[in-house]
Order: C-alpha cells, then structure tokens, then sequence
C-alpha cells in the first residue's frame, strides 16, 4: 500500500530551527508556534489532530518517525507513506520571499535528515518559496539529487492560479527533475494569497472545508490545463491532493464543452482537457466524499473522468478527518483497490524507486 | 462522378450573395446557407442547422482558425464558420468540428453560373 498524504509535525522546534541558516534562525524562533508561517482566520473547532493519537514532543502527535511507523506504517503495512509537511505547505504564501525561502531549505534538510534517514518507507516532498518562482526552482534543484524526494509540493492558497508564467520555472525544475508537482489544499486566504472562490474568506471552518479546499484545486487545475503546461512540459505529472472528488466530473465535463466553444482563447489545447487530465494528474483519495449509502453513483461519475486510474490513495494521518485505509479497501470496487491503493501512486513516482 | 439523384439547384442570386455575404435558401426540403468567405472569395453551401444544439449556423461568422504554442497565437490556415450558439467551430471543407469527431454539419458543393448560386444536393 502507499499513502500519498502523511502530514509530519514539527514538535521539537529547537530541533527544527536547527536546520534555518544562522543569520535568519532568531527571526523564526521569535514567531511563536507556527514559525513564522501564516495562521488561519478561523479555528477548527476541536482540533486539527486525532485525538486519541500519542502526543510527541511539544505535545504533537506524529512528530516523529517513530510515532508515524508505531500509529500507521506498521500497523496497516504501509510499503511507501509519502511525507508533506503540515502548517509548511503555507510557506508559499508567507510575505516575505526570503523568509520563505530559508524555511523551505530547512524544511526540506529537516524532512530528509530526521525523517528519510529513519525509514525507507519514508518519501519525502519538497516544499518550496512559490511567491518568487526561480528561488523555488533552484530549491527543487538542490534538493532533488536525494531520490528519496519524490515531489515537489505547493499549498491551495497563491497569488494567482498556477498556470501563471509566472510560475514557469517552478514547472520547469521540477519536471526537469522527474518530479510530479503535488498541490495540497490548505492556505486559501492567509498571507499573500487570495481567497479561494473569489468572494472573500469564509466564516467558519466547514465553510472552508467544504468549499475552500476544493475551490483552490479546481482553480489551479483548469489554470494548468487552460495555460498548456502539460503541453510545454511533456514530463510533468500532477497530484492534486485533498480537495474532493466529487465536483471532478462536472468540472471536466464543463471544461470540456467550454474548450470547444473557446478554444479560440487558448487555441494551444489540441486536445479535450479531460484527456489531459486522465493521462497526467492524478488526485488523492482523502477525504473522500461520504455520500448516505450512494457510493454507487460517485464511482460511476469517477470511472467517466477516468477513474480508477486517476486515484491515489491517502489517509491525511494525523488529522481528524483522516481516512482509515481498512475502511477505504472496504468501500472501494475490488477491481479498483489495487490501483488505488498502490500501482497508480507507484506509477507517478516512478522516477523515484518505490520498495513495494 | 455524381452519385444517383443529385442534382443541382437554383440558391439565389450572385448580386445578393456579393451584397450581403450570405443567402439563406430552402433546397429539398433544408434550409441551406450559402456563405461567401470575403478573406479568400470561396463561396461555401453549408446546412443551416447546427449538429450540437441546432443553431441557424449560417448566421455565424467565417474565419481562419487560430492555433499556436502555449502563450503563442497564431493562424493555421483553415477557414472555419463560427456558430452563433455556444461558438463551436465547423471546418468549412470537411463540415467536421475539429474539437468533436462526431459532430459535422453538411457541406454541399457550390458554383456560380450565370448570375446564379448553384448548390448541389441528393434530391
């Protein structure tokens, strides 16, 4: 099995800002809890974690590899868990480039001494400045030589859709690198980002979660496709990560027929988008719609979009809203479970050795 | 070589078509537009009836078709006629609409000949 969604935290802080460059560590340490990165103008009203899950260091649960392996690699033998980072994914909205920067290197050395280093099921994702687009390609640059990275990864929150030419180099390095850019939901309104839906930042937390997580994924995702990126790089795969299943038909099928009355726009797309889309991105499975006993009709619409070839799965371990995969394999058809559960996610990290 | 039963029908008059660009004429029982394309001076017999929601199509606009690398806008050539409704595009030799396979809209062939359209069709 792979999860292609295991967020890490960052417990012991100190051994965190032991990774920032010397001249910007004291910066960070004097950001409180979050170092630095942005903070949500809402609260989840009981907590972003699991419960009943081991507390680490600094009181956080799966801030460790051990704790990780001890609460999910091992118990359900999970061959390859794919690590992204947890409030890190926000450093692509931070205000200031440079700040962003020295995180993501720290993050990145971070994720790869205190967690690659301890277990060979551990991949690693590389999070990167996306607010100033060459610092992130050189980043990826850097970082990628360790084959145990397996892609890049971007928050939903951005300055503009990540079509954008502004965003070129990013694309560029990592496909360069053999690498699938990974977008998390998450960040949508905080720092430097614009909300996600357009009408400004939602209330509560379950208006975010409903809407806002998967507003983002579809922006970004008709961005690429409408700007032509998979056509200016033929080696980039994408993995569009936590923001619904569900609205996929209808966006595609919407996609679709607009590209035939105006493809005159982006007279570049040769192809239906939704082909596009079924060869060269790929979307995690958590949190995946529950639907009152009609689980029949949400596979049917998937398998028209390309399922089940486009789904990888992920549990979002340690969050409360995380995906048991038990409970996954039992929902899923059982001709779907093992793409889902292990050959597509093993198949898109393919640059990157997967023990199976 | 003509297929059996084709014949060729009186569509209107070249005066009107140099007018306006386009006749509208009823011709075995179909409504069909004969549209002069004033970039190249083609003149095309066409169906007037959009495959895709039924749109007078002849009523669109004739225009070359855009194409080109991502960010690039370039034309590639063909003469297409735009619909009306919902801006699907019919490549004016083929009828074919070049985004959907299954989708085309009769074409028939046209001359001119004494002052008068001639369209072509099976009955």
């Amino acid at each position: 099995m792979i999860d292609c969604d295991i967020h890490v935290q960052i417990g012991d802080r100190e051994q965190f800002l032991a990774f920032v460059e010397p001249g910007q560590r004291e910066w960070f340490r004097s950001q409180g809890p979050l170092l630095g990165t942005p903070g949500y103008t809402w609260v989840h009203p009981t907590g972003f974690m699991r419960d009943e899950l081991e507390a680490g260091p600094g009181g956080t649960p799966a801030s460790t590899p051990e704790l990780v392996c001890r609460e999910l690699i091992d118990p359900y033998g999970v061959d390859v868990g794919l690590l992204t980072a947890d409030d890190g994914i926000a450093v692509s909205v931070m205000a200031s480039p440079y700040r962003a920067a020295a995180y993501a290197r720290a993050h990145n050395d971070w994720m790869r001494d205190v967690w690659l280093d301890a277990d060979p099921r551990f991949r690693g994702t590389i999070i990167v400045p996306a607010q100033d687009p060459r610092a992130a390609a050189d980043e990826i640059r850097r970082v990628a030589d360790d084959s145990r990275f397996a892609a890049v990864l971007l928050c939903g929150g951005a300055e503009r859709p990540y079509g954008e030419p502004r965003y070129l180099p990013l694309f560029e390095a990592a496909a360069e690198c053999g690498l699938p850019v990974a977008i998390h939901s998450g960040a949508e309104g905080l720092g430097i980002s614009t909300t996600a839906g357009g009408v400004g930042l939602p209330s509560f937390y379950i208006e975010w979660h409903t809407l806002g997580s998967g507003c983002s994924i579809m922006t970004h995702l008709v961005s690429l496709l409408c700007h032509g990126a998979f056509d200016r790089f033929p080696d980039l795969n994408l993995l569009l990560m936590e923001g619904g299943l569900g609205w996929l038909p209808g966006v595609l099928w919407r996609l679709d027929t607009n590209w035939r009355g105006l493809r005159s726009e982006v007279p570049w797309l040769d192809r239906r988008p939704s082909e596009v889309v079924a060869e060269r991105v790929r979307f995690t499975t958590q949190p995946l719609e529950h639907t009152d006993g009609a689980d029949e009709l949400l596979f049917a619409m998937l398998e028209a979009v390309g399922a089940p070839g486009i789904l990888c799965f992920s549990s979002d371990h340690p969050h409360w809203d995380y995906d048991d995969p038990r409970q996954m394999l039992r929902r899923l058809p059982a001709d779907w479970r093992p793409g889902i559960m292990h050959d597509n996610a093993a198949a898109l990290l393919r640059a990157r050795p997967v023990v199976a | 070589m003509r297929a059996a039963g084709e014949r060729w029908h009186d569509g209107g008059g070249c005066t009107d078509l140099e007018r306006d660009g386009r006749l509208i004429a009823r011709i075995s029982g179909r409504e069909i537009g004969v549209l002069l394309d004033r970039a190249t001076g083609d003149v095309h017999a066409v169906r007037n009836r959009c495959p895709h929601h039924g749109a007078p199509i002849c009523l669109g606009a004739v225009r070359e078709r855009s194409a080109g690398a991502p960010g690039r806008y370039e034309l590639d050539g063909r003469r297409v006629l735009h619909c009306p409704w919902h801006g699907w595009e019919f490549d004016l030799e083929s009828g074919r609409c070049p985004e959907d396979g299954s989708m085309r809209v009769a074409v028939y062939p046209v001359r001119l000949e004494a002052g008068r359209v001639l369209v072509r069709t099976s009955a």
